[in-house]
C-alpha cells in the first residue's frame, strides 16, 4: 500500500510556522487526502503570518532546527486583511539580516499555501526537507550554545607591555 | 599627509547657538535647552541641560560634541518634554533620529525648538577629544554623512558645512563581507559577537530603544538568553539589528559607546542598505507616519517566497 520507506543516516528537524487559516488547513487537507510527506516537519500553528516574530525563527535554529519553514495565506487572502503583507516585508528584511550574519538561506523557506493547496504543502515540505538533508545538520547555532566565553586572543603587544610593567 | 577638515566655522557656530539659546530662554520660548558644554578633560565636551539664559554662554560646539542628544528626550528622560517646549542642539544625524521619534509618536514637533548645526563632522570615539579633526580622526559615520546641513530646524547658524569626499568605510566593509561565503561571515560575526559583555550600552544610548520592557529582558518566554555567552550575544545582536531595521537614523551611537568595539553600526548600515534596495526607504528629515516595516504595498517583492 505505502511506498517503501528509504532509510537515511540523517533525519533533519524542520520547524514549520504556519498560519491557522490557510497553511494549517492546507496541511490538514494533505493529511485527510492521504498524501505522503516527510514526517521531519514539526508544525506550529499561529493565528497569522503577521504574528510570526523573526525571533521565533532564531529561537528555532538555536533549539536545534535544521530548517525553518514559514507559510501562510496568499497575498490578499489574509483573514486579518493585511497580516501577510506586513509579514512579507518583515521577512524580506530578516532573511537579508540572517544572510549577512552568515546563515545559509537555503535552510529558511517562505511560502504561500492556501487551504486548498494540500499538494503544494507536500511539495514545499518535501523540497525543504530533502534540501536540508543534503546540507546536513545545522551546527552553527548549536556550537554557539556550547561555547562558554570569548575565545579571542588577548595577548596584544600593548597588553603584554602593560602586564610587564605591573 | 592626511587630509585635514576645516572646522574654523565651529567657533562661529558656537557663538550663534549661544546667542540663540540666550534669546529663546530669555523670552520664554523654551524652558530648557539641551546642548553641549565643555567637560573637564581638555577639549572634551559633555551634554548639558540649561534652563537659565545666563548659562547659555556655557554651550559649545566642537568636533568633540559626539553625543546624540535626542536620547535625552525619550526613555528615562521622558518627562522632560512635559515641562514645556524644549530647545535641543542637533547635528544632521541627530535630527534624523528626532524625526524618526516624531514619526513614531514619541515626540511632538511643537514641543521642540530645534537648533540645527551645519556640521562638518565629529571625532571618532577612540580619538582623544583635543585632537585636530582630519580624515583619519573623523568618525566613520561622518565619512558617509549625507546630512551635514539639517533642514526644517527653527534656527540654523548661517555657516556652511564642509564635506570632503572620503572613502566610505562602512560601505567598503559591507561589500567585503557580502563577497565572503556564509561560513566566513558567520566566523567573522561569531568573533565579533563573542566579545559582547551584554552591558546593553548600545540599547541605553539608542534613541529608538525606548520600549518600557525590552523583549530581551523578558523571561516568560525567554526569547534571548541574557547571559554574556556567545549564543545569547548573537541572538541579542540579531534582534537588535532587526528591531532597528527601518528605524535607525544612523547616528552610530551604539558603535561609539560599545566598550568592546563591536562594529554595531555595520549591521545597521547593512539593514539601511537593504531597505533602500527593497522598499526605497531612507532615514531623512521628513516626518513619516509609517516606517517601511509598518506599511506595505501589494506589489512588494516576493521572489523569495514559494
Amino acid at each position: 500500500m505505502h511506498p517503501e520507506k528509504t532509510s537515511h543516516t540523517f533525519e533533519p528537524k524542520v520547524i514549520a510556522f504556519v498560519c491557522t487559516w490557510c497553511t494549517y488547513a492546507g496541511a490538514d487537507l494533505a493529511g485527510t487526502s492521504r498524501m505522503q510527506y516527510p514526517s521531519n516537519v514539526r508544525v506550529l500553528k499561529f493565528p497569522c503570518t503577521g504574528r510570526i516574530d523573526p525571533v521565533f525563527i532564531l529561537k528555532a535554529f538555536q533549539q536545534g532546527a535544521d530548517g525553518v519553514l514559514v507559510s501562510g495565506c496568499h497575498p490578499g487572502d489574509c483573514h486579518y486583511i493585511a497580516g501577510n503583507f506586513h509579514a512579507r516585508r518583515r521577512f524580506a528584511v530578516f532573511r537579508k539580516l540572517l544572510e549577512f550574519v552568515g546563515v545559509d538561506l537555503n535552510r529558511l523557506q517562505f511560502s504561500w499555501v492556501s487551504a486548498a493547496e494540500g499538494g503544494k504543502w507536500v511539495e514545499v515540505v518535501t523540497d525543504l526537507t530533502e534540501r536540508v538533508r543534503a546540507m546536513g545538520p545545522m551546527t552553527e547555532f548549536k556550537e554557539l550554545a556550547l561555547e562558554e566565553q570569548w575565545s579571542g586572543v588577548i595577548d596584544t603587544p600593548e597588553l603584554k607591555e602593560a602586564f610587564s610593567q605591573i | 599627509m592626511t587630509q585635514s577638515i576645516d572646522t574654523s566655522s565651529y567657533s562661529a557656530i558656537t557663538e550663534a547657538i549661544q546667542a540663540e539659546a540666550q534669546r529663546v530662554l530669555g523670552d520664554g520660548t523654551v524652558t530648557a535647552v539641551i546642548g553641549y558644554a565643555a567637560a573637564r578633560r581638555k577639549g572634551s565636551a559633555q551634554p548639558i541641560v540649561i534652563s537659565q539664559a545666563d548659562d547659555a554662554a556655557r554651550l559649545i560646539f566642537t568636533p568633540a560634541c559626539v553625543n546624540n542628544l535626542a536620547v535625552y528626550l525619550t526613555k528615562a528622560k521622558k518627562e522632560i518634554p512635559r515641562n514645556g517646549r524644549i530647545g535641543i542642539v542637533v547635528k544632521g544625524c541627530d535630527l534624523k533620529a528626532l524625526v524618526g521619534l516624531m514619526g513614531e509618536s514619541q515626540l511632538k514637533r511643537e514641543n521642540l525648538y530645534l537648533i540645527g548645526i551645519p556640521c562638518s563632522g565629529v571625532l571618532a570615539s577612540t580619538i582623544q577629544p583635543d585632537t585636530e579633526l582630519t580624515a583619519d580622526t573623523l568618525a566613520s559615520k561622518c565619512r558617509e554623512c549625507d546630512a551635514h546641513q539639517p533642514t526644517g530646524c527653527d534656527f540654523v547658524p548661517p555657516q556652511l558645512p564642509v564635506a570632503p569626499e572620503l572613502e566610505k568605510k562602512y560601505q567598503a566593509e559591507i561589500s567585503r563581507l557580502e563577497a565572503l561565503t556564509p561560513a566566513e561571515r558567520w566566523a567573522y560575526w561569531k568573533e565579533q559577537f563573542a566579545k559582547c559583555i551584554k552591558c546593553y550600552a548600545c540599547r541605553q544610548v539608542c534613541p529608538f530603544c525606548f520600549c518600557e520592557q525590552c523583549l530581551c529582558d523578558r523571561n516568560k518566554p525567554q526569547m534571548v538568553e541574557t547571559t554574556p555567552r556567545p549564543a545569547g550575544n548573537t541572538a541579542w545582536h540579531i534582534v537588535r539589528a532587526m528591531h532597528l531595521a527601518g528605524r535607525c537614523a544612523g547616528c552610530a551611537e551604539c558603535e561609539r559607546v560599545c566598550p568592546m568595539d563591536i562594529p554595531l553600526n555595520l549591521l545597521n548600515r547593512k539593514m539601511a542598505k537593504e531597505l533602500k534596495e527593497l522598499f526605497d526607504y531612507e532615514a531623512g528629515f521628513e516626518v513619516n507616519d509609517k516606517g517601511p516595516l509598518t506599511m506595505f504595498t501589494e506589489k512588494d517583492d516576493q521572489s523569495f517566497i514559494k
